[in-house]
């Protein structure tokens, strides 16, 4: 495969050019209700074609071969017309050349697991809610995708990478009159098919929840202090802080910029947060990323400082700082942007009891339900949550979104669990979807938190 | 094609071919500089066949192979996915106008010019950084069946997203302006952009509570996520729609129409048939007020006993592979019916309220139940029919079967956003949520 590779990419004219071939995998089990509604497994591939000539960087992505002539003298041609543009060239940072294969260690190959036994274990657990009275409908969906890549560049590295992804996600729906509820739970990893066994117990437990929110009150509008569960602390870190230590999202942004300084004070002193890609047991594990850089951990900020960020090799040049290889695609569609790989707030002394005797009176909420920023202002949603009064958990409530200013949330951490969770399923949608993007962090207490509610 | 369809024919009751082929060429700049040229050249088929009741379903991009992608479809068949309905049969469709051939002469020097000269216009008028996308698109979607149906769309996109962000943020005012080819942005476009952020320019923070709230168009996405949720023929089946047994019922403002009208073809991506080959019409969800209608595709009709309306679209809430989808009820022509207030007029009828110009978070929250909480992104706050400021931190939260009962006035225009063609839509007593 290189060989031909090889052939393709030595026909551009450029400074520099690098080539991804990448054959997609996937096997779908899909239930909605007692309904099997898709099984299958297909593959798709294409290649993705990255130019740098005369200081103006661009890509084209084409599924055909026969399509790579075109290709390559369009990817040229708009080097050319940005490079005219450019006041400041495109250099690439320096990186070690690489000839290495890697494939994932894995516990349970799903590749070696029969379609037959992927069908009965996705069935097994969706009829676990659906034997519940009030539980209206489910969608429990077995998702396995296999990326076989082939990343060669103009400088010399060839890398041939595997990321085995299984990823089994549920969303349970309880109604009563015209009131719906959902929750959502999400198994898997990057390890292979054998965390998805023996999970019975967490369907249990979340349609208890989903018949639970049925009685639950909805949260009042309003200004209050929160203690997030580990999920809401990791999406929080993801969404509001981590957006913005990607080097790409704040580059051409003058105002973000500056207060995004290495060295500035940006959050409370017990706040500390890396991102680490390089865990094989995370779902955020990988160990090159799409421009062949190796993956390294990154510490973000540490005792409230901000002290590093994510990088290609484009934005590790013009901020002059280090490579990070934190440069993902989605697949053989996309070339390569910033993303996070396993972020997370780093543990503090407490324990979940010691929170909420610190918080008091206000609000313990649990489990994202998605969230979106935009510079220093975010907003998410969380799946469920209690009142909390005198340090003790009380009644359940629903309907709860929350949002804030960013800086003014990093400083209002007071206090941090020890007890850091990573997501087990990863998932960011930045323009294209990264299944291989996971967060996490320990329970931790927030003071001042708008609250949106009806 | 043909030759697949051949193959697949033999191995089962009824079978179909889709293909798409595509074209992109997109122009980033951002703080006013050219950033980027990205070019996508995407080709894929998927194929489904019927056995016995039973659907097999493949897909892939290069069609390298036809006998491993008809033993995907077979293999599939095994699983016994249920599939109660026929393929359909050849009828007679509009001729829509939905391809301009002049945009395959349109080159990406002039699309960076064009964003070069209104980047400049911006940026001499206004502090504020200024981000552009641009591109053109051209697809061509077809679709063959074993009853002999064979039916090609070809459409062309061209546009232009200007918008111009408050400092240290995202949040930003903004309007796409889409056509089927290559038109410069009109000067009543940038100035609208420009008098708006202007007038908005200082950071405000009013208290919350409930008020006055007029959704710009490029925000409504948020509120129609929930009533196509709400009136999908899918949700409808599995009794996770509010709005169950509601036909008929008056549940929203008199005021208010939305429809999905597939087939005006003044406006980008008109379509005569849906990805299943059901010709597209126009249908009314909700007709003054009134709940009119659920959509569905092909497999919901058939399960609701009701008529497909040709809404079997290949799109996902994310986007995604469109190839690699199985089609299901989509909304990708939804209208909401003008009122008779210039936006200029609805913004004075205002005593005091909120402008919504950007949400966040419009996807998280308990959409089925038609719940939605969003931070504004931003806000813009008003008294006395005049803009004060922008607002941050802030949200707004509801559940659209209780707003969208008090609608206060529809701008007379539509507006090409993100999700349908929008007027702007004035609602009373929503909850607005601040820092005070």
């Amino acid at each position: 495969m290189f060989d031909h590779l090889r052939a393709i990419l030595s026909r551009v004219d450029a400074d520099y050019a690098d080539l991804r071939y990448e054959i997609k995998r996937e096997t779908s089990v899909t239930f909605n209700g007692k309904e099997l509604t898709q099984i299958g497994s297909n593959a798709t591939d294409g290649f993705v074609l990255r130019v740098l000539k005369r200081g103006g960087f661009t890509s084209i992505a084409f599924t055909k071969e026969r399509d790579a002539e075109k290709a390559l003298r369009t990817a040229e041609g708009n080097a050319l017309l940005i490079s005219k543009q450019l006041k400041l060239p495109v250099t690439l940072a320096r990186t070690e050349i690489v000839r290495e294969h890697v494939f994932p260690e894995l516990d349970e190959d799903p590749r070696n697991v029969s379609s037959e036994e992927k069908l009965e274990l996705t069935r097994t657990y969706n009829l676990i809610p659906l034997n519940h009275e009030g539980i209206v409908n489910t969608v429990t969906d077995y998702q396995e995708v296999v990326r076989e890549k082939f990343f060669l560049s103009s400088e010399g590295t060839e890398i041939r990478e595997d990321l085995v992804t299984t990823r089994l996600s549920g969303l349970i729906t309880s109604r009563a009159g015209s009131l719906i509820q959902n929750v959502r739970l999400g198994l898997g990893g990057s390890h292979g098919f054998a965390a998805l066994r023996n999970q019975e117990g967490e369907f249990e437990n979340r349609t208890a929840i989903a018949l639970d929110l049925l009685k639950a009150k909805p949260v009042e509008a309003g200004l209050t202090n929160v203690v997030l569960n580990p999920s809401l602390a990791g999406v929080f870190t993801h969404e509001a802080f981590g957006h913005f230590s990607e080097a790409d999202l704040i580059e051409d942004s003058p105002t973000m910029r500056e207060k995004m300084t290495i060295g500035a004070k940006l959050g409370n002193e017990a706040l500390s947060i890396t991102d680490d890609p390089t865990q094989p047991e995370l779902v955020g594990y990988y160990r090159y990323d799409d421009e062949g850089v190796r993956a390294r951990p990154v510490r973000l900020m540490k005792d409230g400082v901000l002290s590093g960020r994510l990088h290609s090799r484009r934005t590790a040049a013009a901020f002059h700082e280090p490579l990070s290889g934190h440069c993902v695609a989605e697949d053989h569609r996309y070339a390569p942007i910033i993303r996070m790989g396993s972020i997370f707030i780093e543990p503090g002394p407490y324990t979940f009891q010691d929170l909420l005797s610190m918080l008091g009176d206000g609000l313990c909420l649990l489990h994202h339900m998605g969230g979106q920023t935009s510079g220093e202002n975010f907003t998410f949603g969380a799946q469920y949550g209690h009142r909390v009064k005198g340090g003790k958990l009380g009644e359940m409530i629903r309907d709860i979104n929350m949002s804030g200013n960013l800086y003014r949330t990093l400083q209002n951490i007071t206090a941090i669990g020890s007890d850091l969770t990573f997501t087990k399923v990863g998932g960011c949608g930045k323009g294209q979807i990264n299944i291989r993007s996971c967060h996490g962090g320990p329970h931790i207490l927030i003071r001042g938190v708008v609250i949106g509610g009806q | 094609m043909e030759q697949l369809l051949e193959m697949a024919d033999r191995a089962s009751d009824q079978t179909e071919v889709y293909s798409l082929e595509e074209t992109t060429d997109s122009v980033s700049f951002e703080d006013g500089k050219l950033k980027d040229i990205e070019s996508k050249v995407q080709s894929g088929l998927s194929l489904r066949l019927i056995k016995e009741g039973k659907l097999g379903f493949a897909y892939t991009k290069n069609l390298r192979n036809r006998r491993e992608v008809l033993q995907n479809a077979i293999d599939a068949l095994k699983g016994g996915v249920e599939a109660p309905f026929e393929f359909p049969r050849p009828k007679p469709l509009p001729q829509l106008n939905t391809y301009d051939p002049s945009i395959e002469k349109l080159s990406n020097a002039v699309i960076v010019d064009e964003c070069t000269r209104v980047a400049e216009e911006l940026t001499r008028k206004t502090k504020g950084q200024v981000n552009l996308a641009a591109g053109r698109r051209i697809s061509t979607v077809r679709l063959i069946n074993s009853h002999g149906t064979d039916l090609l769309s070809r459409s062309s996109i061209y546009s232009l997203h200007a918008e111009i962000l408050f400092p240290g943020s995202y949040a930003s005012i903004q309007r796409p302006f889409v056509q089927k080819t290559f038109v410069p942005v009109p000067d009543a476009h940038l100035a609208y952009l420009l008098d708006l952020y202007h007038r908005s320019s200082k950071e405000v923070e009013p208290s919350g509570g409930a008020m006055k709230v007029l959704f710009l168009p490029e925000t409504l996405y948020a509120l129609m996520w929930r009533i196509q949720s709400a009136t999908n023929g899918r949700n409808v089946y599995q009794k996770v729609s509010p709005v169950l047994e509601k036909l008929g019922t008056k549940l929203l403002s008199e005021r208010l129409t939305i429809t999905n009208d597939p087939l005006t073809d003044t406006i980008p991506d008109a379509r005569a048939f849906d990805d299943e080959g059901t010709p597209c019409e126009a249908l009314t969800l909700v007709d003054h007020g009134t709940l009119t209608n659920f959509y569905c595709d092909l497999l919901y009709a058939k399960k609701l006993k009701a008529r497909p309306t040709g809404n079997g679209f290949k799109t996902a809430m994310w986007g995604g592979e469109t190839v690699s989808l199985r089609p299901s009820p989509s909304l990708e022509h939804l209208c909401i019916g003008t009122g008779n207030k210039s936006f200029p007029a609805l913004l004075r009828s205002i005593d005091r309220g909120i402008l919504v110009a950007g949400v966040m978070g419009a996807h998280s929250g308990n959409i089925l139940n038609g719940d939605f909480s969003v931070g504004l992104s931003p806000g813009l706050y008003v008294e006395t029919g005049e803009i004060v400021g922008h607002v941050k931190d802030a949200m707004v939260a509801g559940n659209v079967f209780d707003v969208l009962k008090e609608v206060i006035d529809i701008e007379d225009t539509q507006h090409l956003s993100p999700g349908g063609r929008f007027p702007g839509l004035l609602l009373d007593h929503v909850s607005v949520a601040t820092k005070k």
